[in-house]
């Protein structure tokens, strides 16, 4: 290109300046501006175009909801107010001196006649206004791509942030699991000592009650009948019902229902008692004497039900300190399915509960992972459904732990999810919270070493494996 | 009377049921007390009291029983026109607040007793159901008059338009 | 049905009653006597050992008759020397007879009065006056009763009054001996209260129906006048007997019935009506209108007015109605056909004084009644005196209408045994008592009754019948 030697911004200027120093009418035009000072405001319309000779300008925006944005530093060479002036639109930006400056004021209708008469002049502001252009192009560019880059880097901040709030999320439930234990464990030890007051009251009482009643009768035959029904158990319906009729065959001379049905529920050994006594002792004396001692009997085996109970919730719910302990597996599945005995009521349980070796761990948790997956499987299994439990060593420094069911299996495409945290199928915080979710077993587990598997077995239901390594520090 | 009128008693744990026998002893010189361990063995029991042309006057049911629940039994007594009537009364200390309602609104249950229960309050309910029984069967008040609630029995006799001669 | 032994027998010797007089000559009975012997023996039978129940024989005593003794029957279709039957309608006609109306006004009344629980209210209002005291607290329960028992079945008066003292019986210490005092108070003063009018209970009933075939009318306020002060020594005999008997521990009885009187038109209307009836039926000497015409007016009032509707009318009583219908129609034919007249004249009564023969029927209608329903007690028994009385074989001085008064009040005095009366079986239901404690109670005021009757007879009613 002929004119190729202007195309350098600073050559131009400086012939620009020689061009001002050369003409009187020019050099009127120059304007000073000291530092601070405003040459136009965002939304004006210019009617003036500025081209700075010394000093800088800084270019600024206000946006919309009121914060302040430096967008250009503009140096000598530079028109300021080119966008505005040369599309005719309101300014987009404040024009404001940084520090004390010079610049060619130029109207509308002057930069025309420039244009027109000064053809000396033409060519070179022509060409510093697409070098300005140009300019403006390129930084927009290197704008675009430093943006894509922070985009960038944003995103990699979020995915950290999510995986660090997951983590937070994880410990945090953990967290709210162990307080809830830790709340209830300090309930069961204070409920268990309440408890076992009454109960061993209960016991004691009702050992003094027989060595008592024994002293009382004077009568052997009525003392028999009462130890005859110490031993005796009380019977299922269909067996009273079928022994009722035989009864009132042996005996038909009784005829109220209530003492055949009493008479039903003794032993054979009963039976020849009352008739070996008929003309001595009433038969009503012998049949109280029967229920004195059934009824003993009742107290016994349900005192004994409670303390039996009370004792498994205490271990089931013990605090663990933060040592971990040497432990047998087996206890704690144990005692869990003791307290969860009203759940299980109803179902098979197997258990296969081979020797393991001890390991060192928290039996408390650990609990917490039985219960969880046994928990489950009560809520899909129904009346009369199957639940085995398998304890089995492998080598000498693995425990497999293995829980499955005859239930309807997890269903497939969930089966990676189930240990994510906040997964569930049913509404949570619909049942106290022992069932807090597999992600949290999965998470003591872990902390234990092993790790837990689920899958489907061949033949229907589903299998929990837990893989524990033995651990003797 | 010229037919029994029947107790009847579901409970699943054996030391519960004697106790609760026990408590009904009193009544059983006028109202025979059968007993069943599950819902199927109630409902066979009961199938047994109609094929003798005998009644079941009150059926006093646990809820959480092995296999069908205590509330379903209820309900598929209720839709049984021949125990329509019977009196229903659910003894438990577990059933939920839902499975009561759902007794409530399908089996019109009559009654509810909480575990543990106590003699006198038991019995008494069990008086007012049988009492509620006998006066809506229509049966001659009289019969029960010295074992159940001579008052409202009374009451009944008051209403009934009985003569001299 | 099944019947048990006694049944049984009732039934072969109802039946056999009936055939063997067709094949008897019996001297000095017309062939149409020996017909209605077979029946009376049937009824007797039937009546007595109840193989059926009682309104039921009485039906077929009426269809019997009709059958056997009407002329449009199967065998006396003329009259003859012996015998001249009587229509069908003689004997269907009982089920309408003044008395019946008369009892079927009293009936919608009580049952109106149940209804809209007058009874109960007048029960609380009456009892105010008596205080705490157990025992004016036990006279003043006998006397609501009686009043009651007076206008309603002894019965009815009997179950309502049991809502009233099961609560205070049921506070009272176990021990307490005027539980038994205030069970047994009830049924009694409702038997003897029920002897006051007329309407009070069917016996009386069976006298006024007997003695209306023999164109006899007692108006109901003289019957009142006639039985009152007899109801009235003998509820005071038993307040005093029970007292004694069953001394109360207690100092004080709290009788808490709450309650207020129904307001609404249809109460009013009843309260009106029934104030109306009994007004008129005491005064109907003075007006002179019979009280069967004045117990239309409740029936015809309170329906027309809808207090009392076709439910309620359904509820009746309807099977006393048949049994008193079914006594009054074997008077008839006793009559008619000189069965009474042959049973009398086979006796020799003027052997006996007239108090003596007053004493033995009081004495066998007790006895009877305390076994047998009052009323059959009062059937079997009222055409024997009448004819004994009508023939004047008995002498002078055995009067029919005192015969019958005292064989109808004597049955009404019959309360030893919990099947004597239905207040008793009521009573003795409840548990509060035991057989052996109504039967001595019992015995006591049948004797007294017994001696009461008689001294009435003598003294007393003389003074108003002559």
């Amino acid at each position: 290109m002929e004119r190729g030697f202007l195309n350098n911004r600073e050559t131009i200027l400086s012939f620009i300046k020689r061009a001002i120093s050369e003409s009187e009418e020019l050099q009127t035009m120059v304007v000073p501006f000291s530092r601070g000072d405003i040459l136009f405001k965002q939304g004006d319309s210019l009617k003036y175009l500025y081209l700075l000779l010394k000093g800088s300008v800084g270019l600024n925006r206000r946006n919309e909801d009121g914060y302040s944005l430096d967008l250009l530093k503009l140096e000598p060479g530079h028109f300021v107010g080119i966008m505005a002036f040369s599309t005719g639109k309101d300014s987009l930006t404040t024009g404001k001196a940084l520090e004390d400056s010079e610049a060619l004021k130029i109207s509308q209708t002057e930069l025309e006649t420039y244009l027109n008469d000064h053809p000396r002049l033409r060519h070179p502001l022509q060409q510093l206004m697409m070098s300005n252009m140009a300019d403006r192009f390129m930084k927009n560019l290197q704008l675009e791509s430093k943006m894509h880059q922070l985009n960038e880097k944003l995103e990699e901040e979020g995915e950290q942030l999510k995986e660090a709030y997951k983590q937070l999320e994880e410990s945090h439930q953990k967290l709210v699991h162990q307080e809830k234990m830790a709340t209830l464990g300090e309930l069961v030890a204070g409920f268990a000592h309440e408890v076992n007051n009454p109960a061993s009251a209960l016991l004691r009482s009702s050992e003094s009650l027989i060595t008592n009643f024994e002293k009382l009768s004077d009568n052997d035959s009525l003392s028999g009948m009462f130890t005859i029904g110490l031993k005796s158990a009380p019977m299922s319906s269909v067996d009273i019902r079928e022994r009722m009729i035989s009864a009132q065959k042996r005996f038909p001379w009784v005829s109220e229902r209530s003492l055949i049905r009493k008479i039903a529920q003794m032993p054979d050994s009963a039976h020849v008692l009352i008739e070996s006594t008929r003309k001595k002792v009433p038969i009503e004396k012998m049949v109280q004497q029967f229920e004195a001692g059934k009824f003993i009997h009742n107290i016994q085996v349900a005192s004994e039900r409670i303390a039996n109970l009370v004792k498994s919730l205490k271990s089931y719910s013990r605090q663990d300190n933060n040592e971990a302990e040497l432990i047998d597996v087996r206890n704690g599945i144990n005692d869990t399915i003791l307290v969860l005995s009203n759940r299980l009521k109803y179902l098979d349980v197997h258990l296969e509960l081979l020797d393991i070796p001890k390991t060192k761990g928290h039996l408390g948790e650990l609990n917490q992972v039985w219960t969880n997956i046994i928990v489950n499987a009560c809520d899909v299994l129904p009346n009369g459904g199957m639940l085995v439990i398998k304890t089995k060593a492998e080598g000498e420094h693995k425990i497999i732990i293995e829980i499955s069911d005859n239930g309807p299996g997890i269903p497939e495409e969930l089966i990676d999810r189930i240990f994510e945290p906040n997964f569930t199928t049913k509404n949570q915080g619909a049942k106290f919270g022992l069932g807090l979710g597999l992600a949290i077993s999965n998470e003591i587990v872990r902390q234990h070493g092993g790790f837990i598997r689920a899958s489907n077995k061949k033949e229907g239901g589903a299998k929990f494996e837990i893989i524990l390594p033995v651990k003797l520090t | 009377m010229d037919h029994q009128i029947y107790i009847l008693v579901i409970e699943d744990e054996l030391e519960v049921m004697d106790a609760l026998v026990k408590d009904l002893e009193e009544f059983e010189q006028k109202f025979p007390v059968e007993s069943a361990n599950n819902a199927e063995e109630a409902e066979q029991v009961v199938q047994g009291i109609a094929n003798s042309g005998d009644e079941v006057g009150l059926i006093l049911c646990d809820h959480v029983l092995p296999g069908k629940n205590g509330v379903d039994f209820l309900i598929s007594m209720e839709s049984n026109q021949l125990f329509t009537d019977s009196r229903k009364v659910l003894v438990t200390g577990q059933a939920g607040l839902e499975d009561t309602i759902e007794a409530i609104n399908k089996a019109h249950l009559d009654h509810y007793i909480a575990k543990p229960w106590k003699k006198e309050g038991f019995q008494k309910v069990v008086v007012d159901q049988l009492t509620s029984f006998v006066i809506k069967k229509g049966y001659n008040p009289l019969e029960f008059m010295s074992v159940l609630n001579s008052i409202r029995l009374a009451e009944a006799l008051r209403g009934s338009q009985l003569t001299d001669h | 049905m099944k019947l048990n032994t006694t049944q049984r027998i009732g039934l072969l010797a109802g039946v056999f009653g009936l055939i063997v007089p067709f094949f008897l000559n019996i001297a000095g009975l017309s062939e149409a006597g020996h017909v209605a012997l077979g029946i009376f023996f049937l009824a007797a039978a039937f009546w007595m050992f109840e193989p059926f129940p009682i309104y039921a024989t009485s039906v077929l005593v009426i269809f019997l008759q009709v059958l056997l003794l009407s002329k449009e029957g199967l065998i006396f279709t003329s009259s003859d020397s012996s015998y001249s039957p009587d229509s069908y309608t003689a004997f269907i006609g009982t089920l309408a007879n003044p008395i019946i109306i008369l009892f079927l006004g009293g009936f919608v009344l009580a049952e109106a009065a149940v209804k809209y629980n007058l009874d109960k209210n007048l029960t609380r209002i009456l009892l105010k006056p008596f205080g705490s005291k157990p025992k004016f607290i036990l006279l003043g329960l006998m006397v609501v009763t009686g009043i009651l028992s007076a206008f309603m079945s002894n019965t009815a008066t009997t179950a309502m009054m049991m809502t009233v003292i099961l609560p205070i019986v049921a506070r009272l210490e176990n021990n307490d001996p005027l539980k038994i005092g205030l069970a047994l108070s009830i049924p009694f003063a409702a038997n003897i209260g029920g002897i006051a009018t007329p309407i009070g209970t069917p016996p009386n009933a069976v006298v006024i129906g007997a003695l209306s075939q023999q164109g006899i009318n007692i108006p109901f306020g003289e019957w009142m006048i006639l039985a009152t002060p007899l109801v009235l020594v003998a509820l005071f005999f038993v307040w005093i007997l029970l007292l004694g008997m069953f001394k109360p521990k207690t100092d004080s009885v709290q009788i808490d019935m709450s309650g207020s009187f129904n307001t609404t038109k249809n109460a009013w209307l009843l309260y009106i009506a029934f104030g109306l009836t009994v007004l008129f039926w005491i005064t109907e000497s003075f007006h002179g209108i019979k009280s069967a015409i004045i117990a239309l007016i409740p029936v015809v009032f309170l329906t027309l007015t809808g207090v009392v509707t076709k439910e309620d009318i359904r509820k009746l009583p309807w099977e006393v109605l048949w049994l008193v219908a079914g006594g009054i129609s074997l008077g008839i034919s006793m009559k008619s056909t000189g069965l009474a007249e042959w049973i009398v004249g086979s006796i020799e009564w003027n052997t006996f004084g007239s108090i003596t023969l007053l004493v033995v029927f009081s004495g066998v209608a007790i006895l009877m009644s305390n076994f047998l329903s009052n009323t059959v007690t009062a059937t079997l028994l009222i055409p024997l005196a009448v004819s004994l009385a009508t023939s004047g074989v008995a002498g002078e001085g055995f009067n029919l209408i005192i015969v019958s008064l005292v064989i109808g009040m004597s049955a009404s005095m019959a309360m030893m045994l919990p099947i004597s009366t239905p207040p008793n079986a009521i009573a003795m239901s409840t548990g509060a008592i035991e057989t052996k404690q109504m039967a001595k109670a019992g015995i006591s005021v049948g004797i007294f009754g017994l001696v009461l009757v008689i001294l009435y007879a003598i003294f007393y009613w003389p003074l108003f019948l002559n």
